[in-house]
């Protein structure tokens, strides 16, 4: 079963904290988006490995954006 | 048999839980911030050093079998009550790198005192530039909280190479003893531990407390021997002159004028006089069982209890990064008894925290910033942006000026937890009024007579950090604590280079010139801002009155509202407390 990490609102991404094939646990940083000059970490909502990294750094995405999956 | 109970208990007995225990992968993100913070923690340590060491060594003075006031502290002070204030204030950078006092709020015998003394060391206690401010700050603080001051006096006078930077002037070294005065007046006492020679300025230091006591080598003058053997100017010194004053001050046996045999003796200005050091300061503590103090049965409203959570993992939580958000609850959750928190208006201007808290057993207020972005925030912004932690809103303005109000109709003492980055701009904060709204949070504490204290957990910028109870609010700040995270100017550095420099830029773009030496000029001042904004900066310049380790603020507020419910002025009776049925609906 697999979770997609979203964004929580339209930002660019700062930092990737994470790579592909990565195993994660619940409230492990994953990137950071920079919006509104704050850095946002985006936390793993569950335990898992990371599937799929669907942005990258510079990267601007809009809220409800897929950023991770985490599988 | 009787039966006994804390009032309102069905409301404090147990409040609302807040926090949590930090997961393994904060306590991991949270190691490289601990390294940052240590950092911090080395450089203000080391100036903290280097004030104490100021003057001659303290083994010359114990040597001449006289105690430094460390020394002094060290024996009069409960152990483990000692709150130290202003300890690197040095505004003016005096060459002997501090202000030449020591002060702090401590318990004497069980009672809350603000307690003050001369450094002995530096220049056997003269009045050196920065001193009469830092005497004021802690007169001020003794005037808030309403409880006695304690001066360990041992002051040499003017140093007179420099008399232009204390004598004259509203807030110069005659202050204080108006200051004196006033507490007098409005019956907070103030005992005097007098010790060595004390001529002039150090004369009326002598005089003007409520009760004195002197060590018997101690004295008190209106000015002393070497005034009175020079009060014969020329108007100028040449070698007949120079040499008469070699002669005289060989040939001089003379003793002080306002030695015990004088003030004890004879004019009986002096309770008691002790024949050693230590029994002066017994003195003090026989005065202090004697002040008027509540016992704090009176007003707690639980048992005292320690947060559920480490005081030691705000500094895993507080972001070194200023641009990291984190949980504003996990900060308060290692700061109150029992890690509980009564919240006024949660779902109302959430980019604040207002609320009811225990520190100690006794009932107090809090203040402080939400982090992190809040969506569909402010609704005035109409979607067009988000809003952010740290910034201030109509509903927060609105929020933190009502629960002030009532704070002040139920006597709640106010701690406010400041990590603040300004109030929202442009035209739809401005229709919004939160330029009013802002002035009318100042109106509000400036209404409300209750004592507050002010931490600046990180940020304190822009109006933000005045109108949260920042130092400006003289007559309820009583004091204000810097961490080593704290960052106080008037906005970031990048954005006062932009605003200073855009305009200059354009200039030099459009008319073919290399604009470089420009971007210089916005990267010294950005440098320079992140100087003047540190910490160090902030103590030496009185910013803040103390720069207090993470895991050590709860001392303090334990101390605020310990001081604060001792004597207070006006009380409101618990059980006709409105702020918790409004809170409870």
């Amino acid at each position: 079963m697999s979770t997609d990490v979203t964004a929580p609102m339209s930002g660019n991404i700062y930092e990737i904290s994470v790579s592909v094939g990565d195993d994660v646990k619940a409230e492990d940083e994953l990137l950071i988006l920079e919006a509104m000059k704050m850095e946002n970490p985006i936390y793993a909502p569950v335990d898992g490995k990371v599937i799929e990294i669907k942005v990258a750094v510079d990267d601007a995405v809009e809220a409800n954006d897929v950023l991770v999956i985490l599988e | 048999m009787a039966r006994k109970q804390t009032p309102l208990r069905p409301y404090f007995e147990k409040m609302t839980r807040i926090g949590k225990q930090l997961s393994e992968a904060e306590v991991k993100r949270g190691t490289k911030n601990l390294e940052a913070i240590r950092e911090q923690e080395a450089l203000i340590e080391a100036e903290e050093t280097r004030v104490a060491e100021a003057g001659i060594p303290a083994e010359r003075v114990r040597s001449r079998g006289s105690m430094t006031i460390y020394d002094r502290l060290d024996y009069m002070v409960d152990a483990g009550t000692w709150q130290p204030l202003h300890s690197l204030y040095n505004p003016t950078e005096n060459e002997e790198g501090c202000t030449g006092v020591v002060g702090g709020l401590g318990k004497i015998e069980g009672r809350w005192a603000v307690i003050i003394g001369f450094d002995n060391k530096v220049m056997a206690g003269a009045w050196i530039a920065g001193q009469a401010e830092n005497i004021l700050m802690i007169t001020d603080l003794a005037k808030r909280l309403n409880i006695p001051l304690v001066w360990l006096t041992n002051c040499s006078g003017v140093k007179l190479m420099e008399q232009e930077t204390v004598y004259a002037g509203r807030r110069s070294s005659g202050a204080p003893f108006f200051r004196h005065a006033e507490l007098n007046k409005l019956g907070i006492p103030i005992l005097n531990a007098i010790y060595g020679t004390n001529p002039a300025g150090g004369g009326y230091q002598g005089i003007s407390p409520t009760i004195l006591l002197a060590h018997e080598g101690a004295n008190i003058a209106v000015g002393g021997a070497g005034i009175v053997g020079g009060m014969n100017p020329k108007g100028e010194i040449d070698e007949e002159g120079a040499r008469a004053l070699i002669e005289g001050t060989k040939s001089f046996k003379g003793s002080p004028p306002g030695r015990v045999e004088t003030h004890f003796d004879a004019t009986a200005y002096f309770r008691e006089v002790h024949e050693t050091e230590e029994g002066v300061l017994d003195g003090i503590k026989d005065y202090m069982r004697m002040m008027p103090a509540y016992d704090p049965a009176m007003f707690r409203v639980a048992e005292p209890a320690q947060p559920k959570y480490p005081l030691e993992d705000i500094n895993l939580i507080l972001p070194a990064n200023q641009k990291r958000p984190y949980d504003a609850m996990q900060i308060l959750a290692r700061l109150t008894d029992n890690s509980e928190f009564m919240e006024y208006r949660p779902d109302y201007g959430p980019e604040v925290y207002t609320g009811i808290a225990k520190i100690d057993g006794f009932p107090v207020a809090v203040i402080g910033n939400n982090q992190g972005i809040i969506a569909d925030y402010p609704d005035y912004a109409n979607g067009e942006y988000p809003g952010v932690g740290g910034k201030h809103y109509r509903q927060g303005l609105i929020k933190q000026s009502e629960f002030v109000s009532l704070c002040g109709r139920d006597n709640l003492p106010i701690i406010w937890l400041q990590d603040t980055t300004g109030i929202d701009v442009g035209d739809a904060a401005e229709e919004a009024e939160l330029l009013a709204l802002g002035q009318s949070l100042v109106y509000s504490i400036e209404q409300t007579d209750i004592s507050m204290m002010c931490v600046v957990l990180r940020k304190g910028q822009a109006a933000a950090h005045y109108i949260m109870c920042g130092p400006q609010a003289n007559n309820s700040n009583a004091f204000t604590l810097g961490t080593p995270l704290t960052e106080i100017c008037v906005m970031h550095g990048e954005t006062a280079a932009a605003a200073s420099y855009a305009r200059r830029l354009v200039k030099e773009d459009e008319e073919g010139r290399d604009f470089m030496p420009v971007v210089d000029k916005m990267n010294q001042m950005i440098d320079d801002y992140r100087e003047k904004s540190e910490p160090a900066y902030g103590a030496k310049m009185g910013f803040v009155d103390e720069i207090v380790c993470l895991d050590q603020l709860r001392g303090y507020m334990e101390a605020f509202a310990g001081a604060n419910y001792q004597n207070p002025k006006s009380i409101t009776p618990v059980h006709q407390m409105l702020l918790p049925r409004a809170i409870k609906g």
